[in-house]
């Protein structure tokens, strides 16, 4: 009797002092396990894994660079945030909807302890996201065949966004406590952040107060040309996250006067962190990203480093390095049709973007008239391919990469040859290499600058020395090379040479 | 007790006829409606249909389809909650069948549906307004669509008040949709797209599925069960 006298008071005199926080932990952690449980938030789970899938196996070709996969993990992750947004806030309301609020109220936690505790739930479902932007990205920048630098800052975007959706559930929550309010506070400000930046413009200061930012070309620079204010953005994004979290906590009833301050304190930081990454992102590109952007653009031998790959040099962005060899593959395997001295001929492959305008804008890129130069762009794969080897065809059939828009005669149909006749599926590279995705009629050509015109006997012509093949083909190809070479050589004189029925008609190019 | 078995002598021993129930039935039931949670999500709707004009001076036909689309989609989430019966416990075990009562809210709510979508379709400017025929017929296909989900919820779970999860799931299934449904069925093209015609069949078969799940989930269930545990 006495022993237990003397240990109750003991045990009951030590546990309060650490006893709230602890119960907050604990119902953090049981609101987060139901929170992951929701149909909603499991369904957009789903989704996510699904559309991570869609966006990895259709998106670059298989030749990613980094620098645009950062960007594209952030949209997905918004999925998982609307789930968040109202599983949240239907979390803080349950007590009230099933009318436990008053038995709620004789328990330990006061309601700003419960706020905190189901702010800190948003937590485990935002890790889950960000292993999701990790296997995305992941995915791509094990590929051997990836190039260039993400950026933390884009990749933290998708996971803040999560936060900030659960942030903004848990606010709603506390300042209209009703269970209609949210959903239609979700598609309000869905249908704001879709319309508004298409109405305010995008690279402004206001376009970076939205959480994903994007962009209006799809071209890719190298990444230190990029100016993009993502560390400041994803300040902005941790502060305004916070800031929300904060307000929801503060405003709940229950609080002392010693964690009223501790709370306005921290709520001041986190606007403080706001708003130092908001004058962060407002303050555009610097100038010495714009003059780096203009010397990569018109003079960028400037800032490459060349490398040889057998006969012929490649100069590319340093983060272009290592595709260096891919490039050099293709120009092999063009120079191999060929007959004559371009057989052996060395080139110069220079890699050139137009990067004046950053991410905002496109610029075409006037063709090379130094000889033997070939231009090759940022992205490759697919149809660029394709693309740079009419590039390095003309080149070699004509001698620099100006004359390419002005052929018009049976020289296009040797070029196309040499482009495509080494390929393995030749008819779909026709296809994906003309501006029309046709393999009849005329149409231009695609290249890494100004495209070639094609008319549609010459179109049929490739056609069927694509269809004859190689082995048939390339024999005459560098037996006749000085003739089917020559400036002003008809297509029926080339056809005839090659051994395939000739078009009617003469040359015509629109 | 005398007064009540007075009241059924008059009545007779035949059931009230159901226009006379209906009647006396109008007023409680408006009175149940969730009318502030209803006019609040109109008014926000409204405010997304007035969004392009808001935001820009010259607005566009794209924001124009979608804002209406968004305000359709807001007063689908609203309709969520028409079915919402707190009383429900009680409610169940009246006379009166649960069809009865359901529709008659719904019929309260329609006057109003229909003068809240001839304002949102009026706020959108003349000259990029997208048909207006079509765009009720979405609009009417996610209302109804809403009923039938906060009236499949009422028939298999025992909840009173299923607005809110069903709201949930509602806009949940709303926003994955355009991404995951196939572009050939054209349900969230713009009218410029040759697969718009073949869209609205599919929103009107969707319309009229919505209404039969709408009528096959009117009855009380018998027995209740559970298919979520809470």
């Amino acid at each position: 009797m006495s022993t237990v006298l003397t240990e109750a008071p003991a045990e009951t005199s030590t546990a309060p002092a650490r006893e709230p926080w602890s119960a907050i932990f604990a119902l953090a952690r049981f609101e987060s396990r139901k929170l992951l449980l929701r149909i909603p938030v499991l369904f957009m789970l789903a989704a996510y894994v699904a559309w991570i899938v869609w966006r990895t196996k259709s998106g670059w070709y298989g030749y990613p660079a980094l620098q645009d996969v950062d960007r594209a993990t952030q949209t997905g992750p918004l999925l998982v945030g609307f789930a968040v947004l109202l599983c949240v806030n239907q979390a803080v309301l349950r007590s009230q909807r099933h009318d436990t609020e008053r038995l709620f109220g004789v328990l330990v936690l006061e309601p700003w302890r419960r706020t905190a505790a189901h702010a800190l739930s948003i937590l485990p479902v935002t890790g889950l996201v960000v292993l999701g932007v990790a296997a995305q990205f992941g995915w791509q920048a094990v590929k051997s065949t990836a190039v260039g630098h993400g950026s933390v800052g884009e990749l933290l975007v998708g996971p803040l966004c999560v936060l900030l959706c659960g942030a903004i559930g848990l606010l709603m929550a506390r300042l209209v406590p009703k269970p209609f309010a949210i959903p239609v506070a979700a598609v309000l400000l869905l249908v704001f952040s879709v319309l508004a930046p298409a109405s305010i413009g995008g690279g402004s200061a206001t376009a970076w107060l939205t959480p994903i930012v994007g962009e209006g070309s799809t071209k890719t620079i190298p990444s230190e040309l990029i100016g993009r204010p993502a560390v400041s953005h994803s300040l902005y994004l941790t502060g305004l996250a916070l800031t929300l979290a904060l307000l929801a906590v503060l405003i709940s009833k229950g609080r002392t006067k010693t964690s009223t301050a501790v709370l306005a304190g921290s709520l001041a930081g986190a606007i403080a962190l706001g708003v130092v990454g908001g004058v962060g992102q407002a303050a555009g590109v610097s100038s010495e990203t714009v003059a780096a952007r203009t010397v990569a653009t018109l003079n960028p031998q400037k800032v490459q480093s060349c490398v040889r790959h057998g006969r012929s040099t490649y100069c590319a962005f340093p983060e272009w390095v290592p595709r260096t060899a891919t490039w050099a593959e293709v120009t092999d395997h063009v120079q191999s049709l060929a007959g004559g001295t371009a057989q052996t001929r060395k080139l110069l492959v220079q890699q050139r973007v137009e990067a004046r305008y950053g991410m905002e804008g496109d610029g075409a890129i006037e063709p090379s008239t130094t000889p033997n130069q070939v231009t090759v762009r940022t992205m490759w794969g697919g149809p660029r391919t394709p693309e740079f080897s009419a590039a390095v065809a003309s080149v070699l059939v004509l001698g620099n990469e100006k004359a390419g828009g002005d052929v018009c005669d049976g020289r296009m149909v040797t070029i196309m040859w040499l482009a495509l006749g080494w390929t393995s599926d030749p008819v779909t590279e026709l296809r994906a290499v003309r501006l029309s995705d046709t393999v009849t009629g005329s149409s231009i050509v695609l290249s890494p600058t100004n495209g070639m015109t094609m008319t549609a006997g010459q179109t049929s012509v490739v056609r069927e020395l694509l269809a004859a093949g190689p082995s048939t083909v390339t024999p005459k190809v560098k037996a006749h090379w000085a003739e089917l070479t020559a400036p002003k050589v008809t297509t029926a004189k080339v056809a005839q040479l090659l051994g395939v029925k000739a078009p009617g008609g003469a040359d015509k190019c629109e | 007790m005398t007064r009540e078995s007075g009241e059924t002598e008059q009545a007779g021993v035949q059931p009230p006829s159901t226009a006379r129930v209906l009647a006396q039935l109008t007023r409680p039931v408006l009175r149940a409606l969730p009318v502030r949670g209803l006019a609040a999500t109109a008014a926000v709707a409204l405010l997304i249909a007035a969004l392009p004009r808001l935001l820009s001076d010259e607005p566009d036909q794209w924001s124009a389809l979608i804002a209406l689309r968004a305000a359709a989609l807001t007063f689908a989430l609203g309709l969520a909650f028409v079915l919402d019966d707190p009383a429900r416990d009680l409610t169940s075990s009246v006379p009166t069948r649960r069809i009865l009562r359901t529709t008659l809210r719904v019929a309260l709510v329609a006057p109003f549906a229909a003068a809240w979508w001839t304002a949102a379709v009026l706020l959108i400017p003349s000259k990029i307004r997208p048909p207006v025929g079509d765009m009720t017929l979405e609009a009417a296909a996610a209302a109804v669509l809403s009923l039938a989900a906060a009236a499949a919820a009422l028939r298999f779970t025992a909840e009173p008040e299923p607005g809110q999860r069903v709201a949930a799931g509602f806009l949940v299934i709303a926003l994955v949709s355009p991404l995951a449904l196939p572009n050939d069925w054209g349900m969230y093209v713009s009218p410029t797209e040759k697969q718009w015609g073949v869209g609205h069949d599919h929103w009107a078969m969707v319309l009229v599925g919505a209404v039969a799940v709408w009528a096959a989930c009117g009855p009380e269930p018998v027995r209740r069960r559970r298919l979520i545990p809470t």
